[in-house]
């Protein structure tokens, strides 16, 4: 058995973002990079089954970017994936998600994976497009926003969330493609002893161009943060002139009295 | 007529060859006891603890013989000591009556134990032999009428405590034989250089002179007997402490307090990290098991234990013990489970009171590394997202790297990056950097080194976390990472000196790091602030205030900082009431042991415990020297209702307010 599971190192929500001098991304600059929190439920639930699975299953760990994307990959390692891919591309932001999926769809066309794995999306670019183009490029079933995960003897029975919390059941023959979601698994903080095994194992690295053949569909025309509207006011001072004030602010700014 | 005593008296010489026998019989017996023991401490792994021979022989006889770790607190202390020196002297006596009889006497031909001398002797052995069974009266009360909370009730406390009470009375009961018999008649004025013979005298003063030497010598063999026993006990029993904890104040580790042994992580060949198994443990914590006395002086002082947590430093040692003698293959971390390991705040509390030199911490350390390092555990799910925050960003609140240095904005000082030309290099520490209470102490700190004239500098956002908290939660691995960025980094800008105000922070650079190749001296501010006051380059005008200081665990235990702290706060004005948990006896905030970033779920909170020890000093103000401390006091002081009634605030803080002009 093949598995696949394809991951994104973002930066860290809490980061500084400032549009890059093209403005149509973020600026790298005092940017502190992790794996995508998606890509961790991914790799997690990539790794069970291949713990389950035993000897005779083999899960690749794929990601597309620049030289640092090498530390997520080190630490899916980490978590129990037995081959890595790294696909060197140090313009990878300024591709769309169809060139993404087309890059992982051109790597994974040949290898004969039953089970390929993405997160439901990227939490910097979040098109949530990746994961089912490359099910739809690959021509296998997929499903989205997994929550629950069993693979029984070819079949996986998965169980997806939808609008207000509402729990969908879903059953798909392998090959297949799932996103996953929070709340499908916990991800594991990886052991020392595999830390170091992942660090003796081989990433292979492979030049986007020998995978990339497709021109983008939809161009990032602009990236800045949203415009400044007015701010919260506080009001301070005597209770019954507050009253007065919120009064005539809700009369003047909204709809709530007419 | 000069004054002796026949030794042997209506025994006979004849008896020293079986009585020779019989007592190297007894010491075969101690021998053969604990050599059946090696195998169990033996499964320990090697560790060198005979290395400075000297130095150890000379502290373990100092330990030993000064008793000061066991009155240090007095409860039980007292008892204890009194009777060790009472029994010490006893010893003494009866192996100088040996030396008398067998040497002295036979070979030398003269006679010590005569004259003036004799009567001294006499009277000094008579009063140790009182003090002797009084102190065990008052051992006897304590442990089975009083009862102190957690002190157990074994087989060994009966059968040691009626072991000893029946030698020494048996000792006197002899000497008033012997003295019914033979001064009480012919010599009244020197039966009074023995009064408890004297005493015990009186009972065989109506009996017949043939039953009287019969008594005699019933009375010596039975002494006799009970004095072999209580050799061959020693091995088997409670008394084995005699030998066990002397040795153990031998074998004390001669490292800074708080090293840790620093994992090599470049040897890939190593699988197995922190402790699971006995195996995993080094001999010295085996042993450590055997030279516990449940004294559970530790259990009393533990933070986690007094405040309902499944933690007793104690109860982990005896797990330890047991589990090498009787199941050496069973699951060390099971036995002594996750919680009580989670709940230490490695405060080092237990180990300090220890009369034993018993190492508690770092065997909690290493079983965390276990959980942590093989297993991925955690303590809660707050403290993996703290963690994650650490590798991601470099702070455990996940706040980016690039704001660290924000708080420094529109202060004299420099960031390093930009101009190393400093007299010192103020390393931050996450809280004073992202926790805006923890913010006002490095503004302030700042002030002070600008008032005094020192050029500071920082990292900046270049500085990480200095990896305390998750070294102390196991994750060597991580730990390491930050802390060798950090060196890297501080190596670079050639820094003279570095100052924290973090006693975490301090202990970890100025210790930890030399491991790691990091040789630049490092002071806590408290020191540094103290010394510029010394030297006058810093001058304050002092302003009265009534304060209570609270010994972070890492400056006092960890640091012995404990006078200038407070020498400091005098010198601006401050008058102390100090709370009865001070200096080496100071209770923790609950935060150490990495404890700050998890939750406290087991028990009542241990900051509310401080604050409620602070206000009732009835002083208005708590004075702290930690970041951590200073968060918990400030949560403790909300949660447990003080507010109005006390403030915490940092000795940075009270020294700019009062800076001359």
């Amino acid at each position: 058995m093949k598995l696949l599971v394809c991951i994104k190192q973002v930066p860290d929500l809490e980061s500084r973002f400032k549009p890059n001098s093209e403005g149509v991304w973020y600026n790298e600059t005092d940017l502190a990079f992790r794996m995508n929190e998606y890509d961790e439920y991914a790799v997690e639930q990539a790794v069970q089954l291949r713990e389950k699975m035993g000897d005779g299953c083999e899960l690749t760990v794929l990601s597309i970017g620049p030289d640092r994307v090498v530390e997520a990959i080190k630490k899916s390692l980490a978590m129990g994936c037995d081959n890595a891919v790294h696909v060197q591309d140090s313009a990878a932001s300024s591709k769309d998600p169809w060139q993404i999926a087309s890059i992982i769809s051109a790597y994974a066309k040949d290898k004969g994976f039953d089970v390929i794995f993405t997160g439901m999306q990227s939490q910097d670019r979040g098109s949530a497009q990746v994961g089912v183009t490359v099910a739809e490029q690959l021509g296998i079933a997929c499903t989205t926003t997994v929550v629950g995960f069993v693979y029984d003897n070819g079949t996986i029975t998965a169980r997806r969330e939808l609008e207000g919390g509402i729990k969908a059941a879903v059953k798909l023959n392998t090959p297949a493609l799932v996103t996953c979601q929070l709340g499908l698994n916990i991800p594991r903080y990886p052991t020392l002893p595999n830390i170091m095994k992942a660090k003796k194992k081989e990433i292979v690295a492979i030049p986007v161009a020998d995978l990339l053949n497709e021109a983008p569909l939809a161009a990032t025309t602009s990236f800045h943060p949203p415009a400044k509207k007015g701010g919260g006011i506080v009001l301070e001072g005597d209770v019954g002139e507050l009253v007065d004030k919120v009064i005539a602010i809700l009369k003047d700014k909204t709809a709530v009295l007419r | 007529m000069e004054v002796a005593r026949e030794i042997y008296w209506n025994i006979g010489h004849g008896v020293v060859i079986p009585m020779c026998i019989l007592a190297f019989t007894a010491m075969g017996v101690i021998c053969w006891g604990f050599w059946k023991r090696l195998p169990i401490w033996r499964q320990g792994k090697p560790l060198n603890r005979i290395d400075r021979y000297d130095e150890r022989v000379k502290r373990m006889l100092s330990d030993v013989f000064s008793q000061s770790k066991i009155f240090r607190v007095t409860d039980g202390g007292i008892f204890h000591s009194v009777f060790f020196w009472s029994f010490l002297v006893l010893f003494a006596g009866t192996m100088l009556v040996m030396f008398q009889a067998d040497f002295f006497t036979p070979v030398l031909q003269v006679n010590l134990l005569s004259g003036e001398f004799y009567k001294g002797f006499s009277l000094v052995l008579d009063i140790a032999g009182i003090l002797a069974i009084v102190m065990l009266i008052g051992l006897f009360i304590r442990r089975f009428i009083i009862k102190p909370d957690g002190l157990e009730i074994v087989r060994d406390d009966y059968l040691v405590l009626q072991l000893l009470f029946a030698i020494l009375i048996t000792g006197f009961l002899i000497e008033g034989a012997r003295m019914a018999a033979t001064e009480m008649q012919q010599n009244p004025a020197l039966a009074l250089f023995s009064p408890g013979g004297l005493l015990a005298g009186q009972l065989f003063t109506t009996m017949t002179a043939d039953t009287l030497l019969l008594s005699h010598k019933v009375l010596w063999w039975l002494h006799f007997a009970l004095v072999l026993g209580f050799f061959c006990a020693i091995p088997y029993t409670k008394l084995r402490h005699i030998l066990t904890t002397s040795a153990n104040a031998f074998f004390a580790p001669f490292e800074p307090k708080g090293a840790i042994a620093t994992i090599n992580m470049e040897d890939d060949t190593v699988e197995q990290f922190g402790a699971a198994a006995i195996t995993d443990l080094t001999w010295k914590d085996i042993f450590d098991a055997d030279a516990c006395t449940s004294c559970k002086r530790c259990q009393d002082r533990c933070p986690a234990a007094t405040t309902g947590k499944p933690l007793s430093p104690m109860k982990i040692i005896k797990q330890i013990g047991e589990l090498a003698e009787g199941n050496p293959a069973g699951n060390l971390i099971e036995t002594v489970t996750q919680d009580a390991l989670w709940s230490c705040t490695t405060c080092r509390a237990c180990q300090d009171v220890c009369p034993a030199n018993i190492e508690h911490v770092n065997k909690i350390l290493e079983m965390r590394r276990n959980l942590t390092l093989m297993e991925g555990a955690f303590p809660g799910d707050e403290v993996k997202t703290a963690v994650n925050n650490i590798e991601v960003n470099g702070n455990p609140f996940g706040l980016t790297f690039a704001a660290r240095g924000d708080w420094a904005e529109g202060l004299d000082l420099k960031i390093m990056g930009q101009d190393s030309d400093v007299d010192i290099l103020y390393f931050v520490g996450c809280y004073a950097s992202f926790d805006r209470r923890n913010q006002s102490v490095a503004r302030n700190f700042i002030i002070i080194c600008n008032a005094a004239g020192i050029k500071v500098g920082i990292l900046g956002k270049e500085e990480k976390c200095c990896g305390e908290p998750v070294r102390k939660l196991g994750n060597e691995y991580l730990y390491q990472m930050t802390a060798a960025e950090n060196i890297e980094l501080i190596k670079a800008y050639d820094v003279k000196k570095i100052v924290t105000a973090c006693p975490h922070c301090f202990n970890t650079l100025a210790r930890d790091y030399k491991d790691l190749g990091l040789e630049v001296p490092v002071e806590h501010y408290t020191t540094y602030i103290n010394t510029l006051l010394q030297s006058d380059r810093l001058r304050l005008t002092p302003e009265a205030f009534s304060y209570t200081y609270h010994d972070s665990c890492y400056l006092g235990r960890y640091m012995d900082i404990i006078e200038q702290p407070r020498a400091v706060l005098n010198q601006a004005g401050g008058s102390i009431r100090e709370m009865d948990k001070n200096g080496y006896d100071s209770f923790c905030c609950s935060a150490g042991g990495g404890r700050i970033i998890a939750e406290e779920k087991l028990g009542s909170k241990i900051s509310e415990v401080r604050i409620k020890m602070a206000t009732d000093t009835g002083a208005p103000l708590l004075v702290s020297n930690c970041p951590f401390c200073l968060t918990m006091f400030e949560d403790g002081i909300k949660t447990g209702g003080a507010e109005g009634q006390l403030q915490v605030r940092d000795l940075a803080e009270i020294v700019a307010e009062r800076i001359a002009a």
